[in-house]
């Protein structure tokens, strides 16, 4: 078990104080019943498709997609800390991006369906900065009749 | 996580966050969120473990059919079993070098280690179909010497016009680092911290890195020292003398 006394001190209280934007409200939104809800996986692992999409560069606050039927091989981590572990993401994708999982989430019943597309954003970014871009991904997820997002930070 | 959980949410769209960090999560509150006991990098728990991974997805799914908000975290208690030594793991023969060599000398050990290693990463290729090498567009060989270049102090221009620099040092590092902990892994199942103590403590690639470091942070470019200090090497791996 990993926990917070089990990283370098200044890491640990870094991360620990990471600041979040003092929200006034607490939205909640609600959907149907989870078997019937579409789900899409956001990371904040920096991943991208080569070949398709730039890596991510330094904090960049905007975000890069990753339709279902990408192969695993083509999927990068470009996270830019080097602070958590990735042998675990190079043996197995899902650890990070679990799209083989929902996909047997998904014909098991527990869900309604997986999305065609997922996303990823850089991790520990400005959120003011990324506002826009997550709103403006918000649509993207309703166009396509997204009524669940699981976030993955790593 | 918790801002883009915020905007989604008011938005209209339900989110569920994984949280790696409790205190974190407390003091950010988004509107659903799963603790997990995992190292950090791995949310959804053990590599090659379906059936672990899919119990802590359901768990953070459940979530979204609960009712009482306006916030909820609810903790995951399995353990990644994952996270402790295969004592059965052996790391690849490597020669570590002796302290204090002169940097042409490392850069060498570096280069003939990673075409050592190669047997081994083709084999990871073989069996997973896949590679995590792959930022810096450059084989395995060529990111050695492009990073062997820097450690002898020839500043090396990016071959591509859309990184810089700096941008192509950071990826050619971690592709480096990528290529040797696959070519390790092998068969078996070691931990991470297995295999970064061997790439950090064992390996002449993972000093080359070291001593990059130490040489580069003294750089007047303040990018570039900025981007060796902080993102070469790990936290938990810096040495008092680097």
């Amino acid at each position: 078990m990993v926990r917070l006394i089990d990283l370098p001190a200044g890491q640990a209280k870094r991360l620990a104080d990471l600041e979040c934007p003092d929200f006034q409200t607490r939205p909640w939104a609600s959907g149907p019943p989870l078997a019937q809800r579409r789900v899409s996986v956001i990371s904040s692992a920096g991943l991208f498709v080569k070949g398709e999409a730039a890596p991510f560069r330094g904090r960049d606050a905007d975000y890069r997609s990753i339709p279902l039927k990408t192969p695993a091989a083509d999927v990068l981590c470009s996270h830019i800390s080097i602070n958590f572990d990735r042998t675990a993401f190079q043996e197995d994708w899902n650890v990070v991006l679990p799209l083989d999982r929902m996909r047997e989430l998904a014909k098991e019943g527990f869900i309604g369906s997986v999305a065609d597309t997922h996303y990823s954003f850089m991790g520990a970014i400005d959120p003011i900065e990324a506002e826009n871009h997550v709103r403006e991904l918000s649509v993207r997820l309703k166009q396509e009749e997204v009524d669940a997002v699981l976030l993955c930070p790593v | 996580m918790s801002a883009l959980a915020h905007y989604l949410e008011e938005e209209g769209l339900p989110t569920v966050a994984i949280s790696l960090i409790r205190p974190q999560t407390e003091n950010t509150r988004p509107p659903r969120a799963l603790w997990v006991p995992f190292e950090l990098g791995r949310p959804i728990g053990p590599p090659s473990d379906p059936a672990f991974q899919k119990r802590v997805i359901r768990a953070a799914l459940r979530l979204l059919d609960g009712k009482n908000g306006p916030t909820v975290l609810e903790d995951f208690r399995e353990d990644d079993p994952r996270s402790v030594p295969d004592p059965g793991w052996q790391s690849p023969s490597t020669e570590v070098p002796a302290g204090n060599i002169p940097s042409i000398t490392l850069a060498e050990l570096m280069e003939k280690e990673i075409q050592r290693l190669a047997p081994l990463h083709e084999r990871w290729i073989d069996r997973r179909d896949r590679t995590t090498v792959g930022l810096a567009r450059l084989s395995i060989g060529e990111c050695a010497h492009y990073v062997a270049s820097w450690m002898m102090g020839d500043v090396r221009p990016s071959p591509w016009t859309d990184l810089s620099s700096p941008m192509m040092l950071r990826f050619c590092v971690d592709d480096l680092k990528a290529y040797c902990l696959e070519a390790a892994t092998g068969d078996l199942k070691p931990s991470g911290k297995q295999l970064r103590d061997w790439f950090w403590n064992n390996t002449a690639t993972g000093s080359a890195v070291r001593m990059m470091r130490k040489i580069l942070q003294a750089s007047d470019d303040e990018r570039l020292s900025r981007i060796v200090s902080n993102f070469m090497v790990p936290a938990a791996q810096i040495k008092p003398d680097d």
